[in-house]
């Protein structure tokens, strides 16, 4: 079984040699999408392979020529990755996204690439404006026009709907995952679910269908009950953490019941309506799940992050939160003092991990997780009691 | 309102006294300021409904509405120009706002929890003597909330933490001012159809504004008013930019700090006679100063545009510490390129579109390649040596572009270097490195000098 998760993380890992090998054997444009809010569906009904552009490895030498150091690690590592001819097998890039640092982004990869096409129309950021499925409609449409201008192809409407459905099975498949493991029915190591998503923003969606069909059959299932303390991921915008931070949280006796990570639950939450037409849905899909689910880059005034947060480690019967944030990631620092201010109130036990693209000091990280885990093991026993 | 601070270690600074030579006519400003401040202060004793706003120069609705309005960065910059920003910052710490994020808000929402501290307390608990006080205690609460900031998440997001901060209570109306990215093939400076569609979205949200006002107000919104304010604004923008364009001479008789003090009038303040006042005055000096042959910096050598936001903190500072060395900061993005532009676009029987499309040019709101062919068009213009960028820390909506700037100023035969500094944190300053640096830039531009 664990042979899936490890051919998805070769995708996973190297996904603009996946890309190539894509594009090699089908001839066909590759896209890379910039986060988070992005539908791959509408590149794939153009025939073209959606890539998420991931932060690689690489320690960021040539892009700090072009960004500051005071930038997240995913613009430097787009950036870097940019500088170093990593993306030269795209065919364009797409994005409609709100984050100021990413617009600074978009920006350095047209002056360093100028014949890479970059499709950039941005999504109404209000989502309760009266006018955001209106404004959310045309965008979605302008990005129709333009991609069939990038192809020289029409896209047909059923080939959209036909790839909304192939996406929400997808979802759908990650999802019943997900459940599998809230429900403790499995057990997948945090660094493994990571792969499981992460794959699914790269590859090929019938393949990875094909590979989650695989896996849903044929993981071993496990009486719920574990000794390991149940607990809640949440954060890091844009990209997945560093695996080793998940596994050093989970060498400290700590089981992740679920999580609301980009390269996660945010991911996969939320499905497209495959009753309404490909662009209406497309539309409601991208206002509905920000509201769902908050988002930190959208202006809502219903819905709050910390109310979301509370409500799901109550359902996945986590003891206690682990806040993920990138450093200097300014959509994530305006909201995190709320969460930590609605935990403290309820007295549930929190920590936050901020993560960097460089090095960090993981023994001293170990330390402070093995303390968190200590008191939530002390929450365990007093709830018990 | 800014005042040079002390700075002992500083090399530049120290070589002989005060050597810029500041407009006498922008002190009217001052006073206008103050006055616009008290106005503010005493808000609800006049019984006015009070707004506060984030992001574009929209006072013009507020005011043809017969509404108080505070507008967030400007409360930050002039508690940071009075060196009084420290308070809150650490506010906004202590609730766990971390120091990265941009500093305008972190000082505007820590001073907000001083408030609610003291509202929630009963008592500011603080000691009479605290110099904070002053400032602390007049700020009025919203009653409305108005976001409209171009170009950058942070901008927008400030104001929905007001708005989470007041217990998302006071009605808030958030304007969407999106990036023009000019990618389409018929995208040029206020030209195309990304730019006609998007100058349609947002008139349309801002006559939505004109809605949300009147109906938390309870009083119908009066157009023919907001035509007459847009008079004076459009009066004072075209004298503003008349004068400007008359520091093309050498020496230039004012300098992008003159520039900077007098962004408060035509950023915020009343549009009344008042404005064009300060501007007919502000271009009358020009012009004498023109006549005479007289410069903002006596002996200028080297003349600089500044790209980057301001470093609120240092205004007077970094005005003494070009002038120390010859070079007159002469223009800067900030400045240049912002605030009501392009006031032609404004029709003053239905000034509506062309307000839109003065927010949606503000100079950060444009991809890369079109905002910096007008930063070339205004170094042409005003025979720029050397383009100087701030790279403030917390501000990335002014730093993303900054490399690309800095190469295109190399590309144009003209000298760069960067200082690290910030909007309104101070503690992001590094003035040994902005020493070393423009010493730097001096040599090599004497260099270019002697090789010619
Ligand atoms: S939202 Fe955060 S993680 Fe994403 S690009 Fe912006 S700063 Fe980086
Ligand atoms: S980061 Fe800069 S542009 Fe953005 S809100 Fe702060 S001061 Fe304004």
């Amino acid at each position: 079984m664990q042979q899936i998760p490890d051919q998805m993380r070769q995708a996973a890992d190297a996904p603009l040699d996946y890309a190539a090998a894509w594009k090699a054997r089908t001839g066909r444009p590759v896209i890379g999408l910039l986060p988070m809010n992005f539908p791959g569906e509408l590149a794939h009904a153009a025939g073209c392979l959606p890539t998420l552009l991931q932060e690689d490895d690489e320690p960021i030498t040539i892009g700090q020529s072009n960004m500051f150091n005071f930038y997240c690690g995913y613009n430097r590592s787009i950036v870097d990755q940019t500088m170093r001819g990593r993306f030269d097998g795209l065919d364009a890039i797409m994005f409609g996204d709100h984050c100021v640092q990413l617009l600074g982004t978009a920006d350095i990869i047209r002056a360093e690439k100028p014949d890479l096409p970059i499709l950039f129309n941005q999504l109404c950021t209000v989502l309760d404006a009266g006018w955001a499925m209106r404004e959310t409609r045309g965008t979605f449409s302008q990005i129709w026009k333009e991609l069939e201008a990038l192809t020289g192809e029409a896209i047909d409407p059923a080939a959209a709907a036909q790839s909304i459905r192939l996406f929400n099975r997808n979802r759908a498949q990650i999802r019943a995952l997900y459940d599998l493991r809230r429900r403790g029915e499995v057990s997948i190591s945090g660094r493994d679910m990571q792969a499981v998503v992460k794959s699914s923003m790269v590859m090929d969606k019938d393949e990875h269908v094909s590979l989650m069909d695989l896996l849903l059959r044929d993981m071993p299932r496990q009486a719920p009950g574990s000794g390991d303390l149940p607990i809640y991921l949440s954060g890091h915008m844009c990209h997945a953490p560093k695996p080793e931070i998940i596994d050093l949280i989970e060498e400290c006796g700590i089981r992740i019941v679920n999580d609301d990570l980009f390269t996660g639950w945010r991911f996969v939450h939320a499905d497209m309506d495959e009753s309404l037409a490909p662009v209406e849905a497309m539309a409601s899909w991208y206002i509905e799940k920000n509201r769902s689910l908050p988002c930190p880059t959208r202006a809502i005034k219903g819905k709050d992050w910390q109310d979301y947060l509370l409500v799901e480690l109550e359902n996945s019967g986590a003891l206690g939160l682990v806040v993920l944030m990138v450093k200097f990631c300014e959509p994530h620092m305006y909201f995190y003092p709320e969460i930590k201010a609605a935990f403290d109130e309820k007295a549930i036990p929190h920590l936050l991990i901020e993560t960097e693209h460089e090095q960090m000091p993981l023994e001293a990280l170990k330390t402070r997780v093995e303390t968190f885990a200590e008191i939530v093991r002390r929450r365990a026993t007093a709830l018990a009691a | 309102m800014e005042t040079v601070s002390e700075m002992p270690n500083s090399k530049i600074i120290s070589a002989g006294g005060p050597k810029a030579n500041k407009l006498k006519s922008t002190k009217f400003g001052g006073k206008l300021v103050s006055e616009y401040w008290e106005s503010v202060f005493r808000a609800k004793e006049a019984g006015k409904k009070v707004v506060w706003y984030n992001g574009t120069y929209i006072p013009p609705f507020f005011h043809a509405h017969d509404l108080v309005w505070v507008h967030g960065e400007a409360w930050a910059a002039m508690l940071a120009a009075r060196h009084r920003e420290i308070g809150a910052q650490a506010r906004g710490e202590q609730y766990g706002y971390d120091r990265e994020l941009c500093s305008y808000a972190r000082t505007h929402i820590g001073q907000m929890l001083i408030e609610l501290d003291r509202v929630r307390s009963g008592d500011h608990g603080m000691d009479p003597d605290d110099p904070r006080l002053e400032t602390m205690l007049k700020l009025p609460a919203p009653d409305m909330i108005v976001n409209a900031y171009p170009y950058c998440s942070s901008g927008q997001q400030w104001d929905d933490i007001t708005y989470r901060n007041f217990g998302k209570k006071v009605p808030m109306f958030t304007i969407q001012i999106p990036l023009l990215w000019g990618g389409r093939p018929d995208a040029g400076y206020m030209q195309g159809e990304e730019w006609e569609q998007r100058s349609k979205y947002v008139a349309e949200q801002l006559l939505e504004l004109t809605r949300f006002l009147a109906e938390h107000t309870g009083r119908k919104y009066d157009y023919d008013r907001l035509g007459e304010t847009m008079t004076y604004v459009k009066k004072a923008a075209e004298l503003r930019l008349e004068a400007m364009d008359m520091c093309q001479v050498h020496p230039s008789p004012a300098s992008f700090f003159d520039w900077i003090v007098s962004i408060a009038p035509v950023n915020f303040l009343p549009g009344d006679q008042n404005l064009v006042t300060y501007f007919e005055g502000v271009k009358a000096e020009i012009a004498e100063r023109v006549k005479a042959g007289q410069g903002a910096v006596p002996n200028e050598k080297y003349r600089l545009f500044f790209d980057g936001m301001m470093n609120w903190n240092k205004v007077g500072w970094l005005a003494e510490k070009f002038a120390a060395v010859d070079a007159c900061v002469v223009a800067g993005r900030y400045t240049h390129m912002s605030f009501w532009q392009e006031p032609q676009l404004i029709d003053l029987g239905d000034p509506i579109l062309g307000m839109a499309q003065n927010y949606l040019i503000c100079p950060n709101n444009h991809g890369a390649p079109i905002m910096i062919g007008e930063i070339e068009k205004l170094c042409d213009k005003f025979d720029i040596d050397g383009v100087v960028c701030h790279a403030s820390r917390t501000c990335r909506g002014m730093t993303n572009s900054q490399f690309l700037i800095a190469d295109s100023a190399k590309k144009y035969g003209r000298q760069s270097m960067f200082f690290e500094g910030d909007v309104a944190d101070e503690s992001f300053y590094k003035d040994e490195l902005l020493n070393i640096r423009l010493e730097a830039m001096i040599e090599s531009m004497d260099a270019k000098r002697r090789a010619a």
